[in-house]
């Protein structure tokens, strides 16, 4: 049976992938951001884990408003990057497994989460931003993505709490599916930010911590917040932490917090995190 | 009214994204999302007007792009994820747009940063 093991949080700022393109690791001002994601990725390597399903969203790159999902399910045994303006990225297409995303879709679907389909299209920054500093990509990628795009961009957007529905719906899919597979689930977007508007530059620290203290122990309060609460508390685009709800929702049982980043440099309060799920009959992360 | 939004507007500085204002500047939009294919980019640089007049574009929303007014294009209900891939056709960083839009000289806008050396 597959199981979720842990789960990540994470920003999914472009300039992320930009840095990483142009091999800053080391350059002064983006090492913290770069060494905050090296215990994740060494984390994924140990647990040898098989396939990450992304809670992310398209910043209407393979989407425009015309047609626009609410929820969509990525189905492919691979998926480009998408060359968002600046030309493609250096990166292997990523890869997916058809058999596992179809089980995903089909239970979630079953389950009254009508998502909406989409194949061959080109997966953008939401995604790929943090990927390759999850994951080493030479020569190829170690596991299988299973991308869930939500909107975050055009309202109505799902509420707080269908995002962690959603999440619940993706643990109950993920727990049916017969393979012996290691699953994370990951959350992208966030902390703290607003880039439109005269209130660009927008944030809070305080608020941020205080959401990932909700998010771990109280997620159901987050859930009661609407849009225009996260709008306030940590700027416009800051709502897409929504979608960190989604991966909360796919977690059962106590959570050990393995490690936490928190570097809040230019504009968006660049935010990686990991929670391992513990094993209850154990009494100890699972292995 | 959606209740999901309410209270945004007092905010100030902060511009809703809804599917209403969508619709009104789906054409303006779009312009900006073909941004991301190589083909739109070239035409648009070899003749920007002859392109936003095909692209369907309001006198109104062709000034808009014709001077560069960012701050203005996001009030009038240009998406700004749509708006930064015409900032890389126009070879500005986000960062750069940002200092534009709080109306700040981009140097103004690094020293309010924690990290102003972050490129």
């Amino acid at each position: 049976m597959a199981r979720i093991i842990g789960a990540i949080g994470t920003s999914h700022v472009p300039t992320i992938g930009l840095a990483y393109d142009r091999q800053k690791q080391d350059d002064p001002s983006w090492a913290p951001l770069f060494a905050g994601y090296r215990p994740i990725a060494h984390w994924l390597q140990e647990h040898e884990v098989d396939v990450l399903v992304f809670f992310y969203n398209d910043h209407c790159t393979t989407f425009f408003f015309d047609l626009y999902p609410t929820f969509a399910l990525g189905v492919g045994e691979s998926f480009a990057i998408a060359d968002e303006g600046a030309g493609p990225r250096p990166l292997p297409a990523i890869r997916g497994d058809v058999a596992l995303q179809a089980h995903i879709l089909e239970s979630l679907v079953n389950d009254e989460f009508d998502l909406a389909v989409f194949q061959d299209k080109p997966l953008d920054h939401g995604c790929a931003s943090p990927l390759p500093l999850l994951w080493p990509h030479e020569p190829d990628w170690p596991g299988v993505v299973v991308p869930i795009a939500i909107n975050v961009l055009q309202y109505p957007l799902p509420t707080a709490r269908r995002c962690y529905r959603l999440g619940q719906a993706v643990r109950r899919a993920v727990e049916s599916y017969p393979e012996d597979l290691k699953v994370v689930v990951v959350g992208t977007g966030g902390l703290s930010h607003q880039i439109h508007g005269e209130r660009t530059g927008f944030n809070n620290t305080e608020w941020d911590l205080q959401f990932l203290e909700w998010l771990e122990h109280d997620p159901e309060r987050l859930t009661r917040m609407t849009h225009a609460d996260y709008v306030r508390l940590g700027g416009a685009e800051s709502v897409e932490q929504i979608m960190w709800l989604s991966m909360r929702g796919a977690l059962q049982g106590p959570l050990r917090k393995v490690h936490q980043n928190y570097y809040l440099a230019t504009t968006t309060a660049m935010t990686a995190v990991l929670w391992e799920v513990v094993d209850q009959a154990e009494g100890s992360a699972r292995p | 009214m959606n209740p999901q939004i309410q209270g945004i507007e007092a905010l100030g500085g902060t511009y809703v994204f809804d599917v209403r204002v969508s619709n009104r500047r789906l054409k303006l939009n779009r312009f900006f999302w073909n941004m991301i294919g190589r083909d739109w980019r070239e035409r648009y640089l070899a003749d920007p007007d002859g392109l936003m007049q095909q692209a369907g574009l309001t006198e109104e929303e062709a000034t808009l792009v014709r001077n560069q007014d960012w701050l203005g294009l996001v009030q009038a209900g240009a998406n700004f994820f749509v708006v930064e891939k015409f900032a890389r056709v126009a070879k500005l960083s986000n960062m750069e747009v940002y200092a534009i839009m709080r109306g700040e000289s981009y140097e103004e806008f690094l020293q309010t940063r924690n990290v102003p050396t972050l490129r």
